[in-house]
């Protein structure tokens, strides 16, 4: 049996639950390895939720938020991009693979964009096989 | 070296005597006798009475402005920095813990002080590599110069050669053999929350007990917590039993944190903690 | 110990036919503190309604979950089946297997495998939620209305004549929008301005309006039933309130100015009313154009009024108005066709906007409603041109929607007033609406000329040096045109006023691809947007003629009514509380805070939260390094536990 891999995606409730949303209204079609958690904004995410994700046996993380400029709540993704980019750091400084964990921001109007990114980065985590690192056993 | 450790300590002394007996403040924050020569301790003096006890050597390499945040606000406190701990200080006035003008800031400039355990003069491998305080009320010493200056982040090339397995695999075996004493949080001047995540319940971050799983979800998160705060003295990796090279990572988020928002830690009192702040013009290619 | 029931949706086969619903039942059947799991056809409906409370009082139930369609869609409705049951309304948890499961795969096994997994995450949630209690505001009675063309007008004028307060703001100065433009409108060639101008002079009029022209939304604090809105009244130099609009001064203004209104074909004073029936009837003068303004002398109107009106020192002021609700109807931009350069717009003088003929027809335009061109020759053949810059992925995908039924009246309008043969380059001809295809069909038999094929080309005639060349395949004959005309009307794209972006992100709204404002949901909510207490109406959410305007403006009075009829409203439950025992002082809620909602408390040494200004965001618990700070309904643990059910199966 092939790979399919489980992904965890933390979702904006404004932005890209609603794309997400209207991306299933147009009937798109992706793969269904995305497991998506509702938050009210991409700045809710505590960078332990991903470090948490992973150990959990995430084999890929997707964030999703509003375009900068956007956010529901004014500057709430402005904050999340610069904390998200640190988390991204360290995740890669302690050995994950760079292509695991990705921030996206896709707005409500992005049905489209939602359905190509999470069918390209569940294919990339494909290709990257299996999360052993973090992973608890 | 221009000035003697000697020199140091008496003008330490002169300093705090007159600054207790002045009442300016209420107490000192400098070194005094450990239970030998190469271990000096953090040592507070409240009184001239006090100030004898407080001594200055190669291996005073405690950081204490672990300790201004010990005291109730409005405290007015005078403490004794070397060149990494008065960034400590900056960026504690940044985040409000200690106000300015509660502080008096002895700064003392130094090239020459050892780890302990190894006998090695600390530099830029291991620290900031800077002689001279940043920001100061006296000044205990003649500046130096002409020491040599390392580049803090020089000793990362090696490990952000490796590969991500390879990586991976160093940082595991050395998180594996954390205790989880917490000396690394009750050395830093920047560990003050109470209670720590990591001790919580509700909800359980991570295993409390001595395990991989447990002590990567402690360090990665508190270098996260840290990111963007920390100084770069080393205490963390100094005061670690176990000898875990806990600096070495939060190099590599101070230089990322660095790259990305233009701004070092606690060198300003102006400058406002990156991960609380933004700009319009951040970029999205730190994502990347 | 829980007692949660599990309610599985087959929202007829939109689930049933790519999730085995009775499968995903059965299995939420197995998992911990699931008392009844069910499946049912439209859990929705009054039965699926009553299904739920029936259990919920049978089975002593504390918390529900409902497997069915997006929260966005029906999360209320149910949460009003759990308040009428007893139960608190957040102790509902919805999993969303239509929009983010069903509808987005054909394998039903892909299907229901990730469906279990979602619902496993929801049931670990679930025991994790709290019962939280709404919080009660009072509503400001008051209303908004930003813009003041025919659908801000319509709007303000339902609200006020139910007795609200409207403050309607326009940043021209005057009121009327596009529609004062327009000479006839379709289909039915009635005059714009005998149906438009009496409803401005009853804003005008209106007890209950504030009417607020040359003015400009700076600032928008606050929320629904309680926005702080700051206006910046633009300097007019002439105060309104002295002035009796005797209009002196704009006969003896020597500084001059192309007219907007006249879309650029005629010229205005530097003091001005923009139109003889504008709205208000009193002079302003523009900055740019006045001679004292530019060379320091001259203030021949300051002279010539009586009324000492003249006020060359006014500043812009800003005011504050509370307002329970806002509408927004901020209208459209033509796209500049200058940028498609294969027309000819604004290089040969025979190329005309739509709006441009608009005026040509107007007995109070440039020509007085005489077709006569800029050579100020009468044409003897005319091309319209359809679909300039819409339904073109070039430019702008959508159809802009009335361009074929205004060129249509053109050409009827062309057949009245000149002899000239008229063209139409059209890819189709759109006419749904009433009366609409009627229309058509008269206009086919005014001897007016059809050529199913989009006009590719404007260029000189090299034969005729002073006519212009229209090129186009037709695609009936399969053959290429080239047609000799006098004029060109290019119908264009009809796109996001250029300053869109600045009002969508003082009133927090989305915008959709092309930029118009997105609606909350396209078919149920279609006034309503993501922000709580702003709808919007006419075309600055989508293109639409003058009747579907004038719809979505009641549409929008009566939304904005349903806030503002009441004195108190509930606000969501979930915003954010400090455990002060945890609470570090590190005061970093404060630094972030985009609302100001935590402040710091120096005698306790704690942060705490003033909930009525914060909106739930959680950027504050995300950045809380104690986690001290608790975000209800979407807490550490809470989404923990949720990630650790997903991420199980």
């Amino acid at each position: 049996m092939s790979f399919e891999p489980k992904i965890l995606g933390i979702a904006c409730n404004w932005c890209t639950y609603t794309g997400a949303d209207l991306a299933g209204t147009t009937r798109l079609q992706y793969p269904q390895n995305l497991r998506v958690v509702r938050v009210m904004c991409s700045s809710r995410i505590n960078p332990s939720f991903i470090f948490r994700a992973f150990q959990l046996g995430a084999d890929g993380v997707l964030v999703g938020g509003c375009h900068p400029g956007d956010c529901h709540y004014n500057t709430g993704n402005l904050y999340a991009r610069r904390r998200l980019a640190v988390t991204k750091k360290i995740l890669e400084f302690a050995g994950l693979e760079p292509g695991r964990f990705r921030v996206e921001w896709i707005s409500a109007s992005e049905g489209n964009k939602f359905a190509e990114v999470v069918t390209e980065f569940t294919g990339q985590i494909k290709a990257l096989g299996p999360q052993t690192k973090f992973k608890i056993s | 070296m221009a000035v003697s450790f000697q020199q140091i300590e008496e003008k330490l002394k002169t300093e705090a005597r007159r600054l207790l007996e002045s009442g300016q403040v209420s107490l000192v924050l400098a070194w005094g006798r450990g239970f030998d020569e190469k271990h000096p301790m953090p040592y507070v003096a409240k009184g001239a009475s006090d100030v004898d006890g407080i001594v200055f050597n190669e291996f005073c390499t405690h950081n204490l402005a672990r300790y201004l945040v010990r005291y109730p606000r409005g405290t007015k406190m005078a403490v004794a920095v070397k060149a990494a701990d008065s960034r400590a200080v900056v960026q504690l006035i940044q985040e409000d813990k200690v106000k300015r003008h509660d502080l008096v800031i002895l700064g003392i400039p130094v090239y020459g002080i050892k780890n302990p355990k190894t006998g090695e003069i600390i530099d830029g491998k291991t620290t900031c590599g800077l002689y001279n305080p940043v920001l100061y009320d006296i000044l205990i010493a003649e500046e130096v110069h002409g020491q040599p200056v390392s580049s803090p982040y020089a000793v990362l090339a090696e490990y952000e050669a490796m590969d991500q397995d390879a990586r991976f695999a160093f940082w595991k075996k050395e998180l594996d053999r954390c205790i989880r004493c917490y000396a690394c949080r009750k050395a830093c001047p920047m560990c003050y929350c109470d209670p720590c995540f990591i001790d919580q319940n509700k909800p359980k971050w991570g295993e409390k007990s001595p395990e991989t799983p447990g002590n990567l979800m402690y360090h990665l998160t508190r270098f996260h917590h840290l990111a963007g705060r920390c100084i770069d003295c080393g205490e963390c990796s100094r005061a670690c039993p176990v000898d875990i090279p806990l600096y070495l990572f939060h190099k590599k988020v101070a230089k990322e944190c660095e790259e990305m928002f233009g701004q070092a830690a606690g060198m300003s009192i102006e400058d406002k903690p990156v991960l609380v702040n933004f700009r319009m013009e951040d970029s999205d290619k730190i994502l990347e | 110990m829980s007692r949660i029931g599990v309610f599985v949706c087959h929202c007829g086969l939109n689930i049933a036919k790519t999730v085995r619903v009775s499968e995903l039942a059965e299995f939420a059947a197995t998992l911990p503190d699931v008392v009844v799991a069910k499946d049912y056809k439209f859990m929705c409906s009054t039965p699926g309604q009553e299904m739920i409370a029936n259990d919920i009082r049978e089975h002593r139930l504390d918390r529900v979950i409902v497997t069915a369609c997006s929260p966005l869609m029906h999360e209320q409705t149910f949460r009003k089946v759990l308040a009428a049951s007893g139960l608190n309304q957040y102790l509902l948890t919805i999993v969303n297997i239509r929009e983010q499961v069903s509808w987005v795969t054909h394998n039903i096994d892909e299907g229901t495998s990730k469906a279990k997994a979602l619902l496993n995450g929801a049931v670990n949630r679930s025991r994790l939620l709290m019962p939280l209690t709404s919080r009660v505001i009072d509503v400001n009675p008051d209303v908004m209305v930003v813009g003041a063309g025919i659908a801000g007008i319509q709007a303000s004028l339902e609200l006020a004549n139910t007795g609200r307060k409207v403050y309607l703001v326009e940043k021209n100065s005057t009121i009327g929008g596009h529609m004062a433009q327009f000479d006839k409108t379709f289909p039915t060639l009635d005059c714009s301005a005998c149906i438009l101008t009496p409803k401005m002079d009853s804003v005008l009029q209106h007890k209950n309006i504030q009417l607020l022209t040359s003015c400009e939304v700076s600032e928008v604090k606050g929320f629904v039933g309680n926005f702080d809105i700051t206006i910046r009244q633009k300097a007019r130099y002439v105060d309104h309130d002295k002035c009796n609009a005797c209009l002196a001064c704009t006969e003896k203004c020597p500084g001059k100015s192309v007219s907007e209104w006249d879309e650029g074909l005629a010229k205005r004073k530097a003091i001005y009313i923009p139109f003889p029936q504008a709205v208000p009837q009193k002079p302003v003068i523009d900055r740019e154009a006045c001679t004292f303004f530019k060379k320091g002398k001259c203030r021949l109107c300051e002279k010539v009024c009586e009324q000492k009106a003249i006020d060359f020192e006014q500043q812009d002021t800003f005011s504050t108005v509370k307002v329970g609700a806002v509408i927004v109807a901020t209208g459209y931009d033509l796209m500049d066709t200058r940028d498609l350069i294969q027309y000819g717009y604004g290089k040969y003088p025979g190329v005309y906007n739509a709006l441009e003929v608009e005026r040509l027809f107007n007995s109070a335009g440039p020509t007085g409603g005489k077709v006569i061109l800029r050579d100020g020759k009468e044409p003897q053949a005319i091309a319209i041109l359809h679909c300039i810059g819409s339904r073109d992925k070039n430019s702008y995908e959508h159809c802009s929607r009335v361009c074929c039924m205004y060129s249509l009246k053109f050409a009827h309008l062309f057949k009245e007033k000149t002899s000239a043969d008229v063209y139409h380059f059209y890819i189709d001809i759109r006419a749904a609406g009433k009366g609409y295809e009627e229309f058509y069909n008269r206009i086919i038999e005014e001897d007016v000329k059809f050529i199913r094929g989009k006009g590719a080309r404007v260029a000189k005639s090299a034969d005729e040096p002073d006519r212009l060349m229209v090129e186009a395949e037709d695609t009936i004959t399969g053959k290429f045109i080239r047609l000799p005309v006098d004029m060109v009307v290019l119908s264009p794209a009809m796109i996001p006023r250029s300053n869109a972006k600045d009002i969508a992100r003082l009133f927090n709204l989305s915008t959709d691809k092309q930029g118009f404002f997105m609606e909350r949901h396209p078919k149920l909510a279609p006034l309503s947007t993501m922000s709580e207490g702003v709808f919007i109406a006419g075309v600055c959410q989508s293109p639409k003629d003058i009747p579907d305007t004038v719809a979505q403006a009641n549409g929008a009075a009566a939304e904005a009514l349903t806030i503002v009829v009441k004195d108190k409203m509930e606000l969501e439950a979930t915003t954010v509380m400090v455990n002060p025992a945890s609470c570090c002082a590190c005061q970093n809620c404060v630094r972030v805070c985009p609302y100001g909602a935590p402040f710091f408390k120096e005698d306790k040494g704690v942060s705490e939260i003033n909930e009525a200004l914060c909106k739930g965001c959680g950027l504050c618990a995300s950045v809380c390094p104690t986690g001290a700070i608790i975000a209800r309904h979407f807490t550490n643990d809470q989404v923990l536990a949720e990630m650790e059910g997903l991420m199980e199966f």
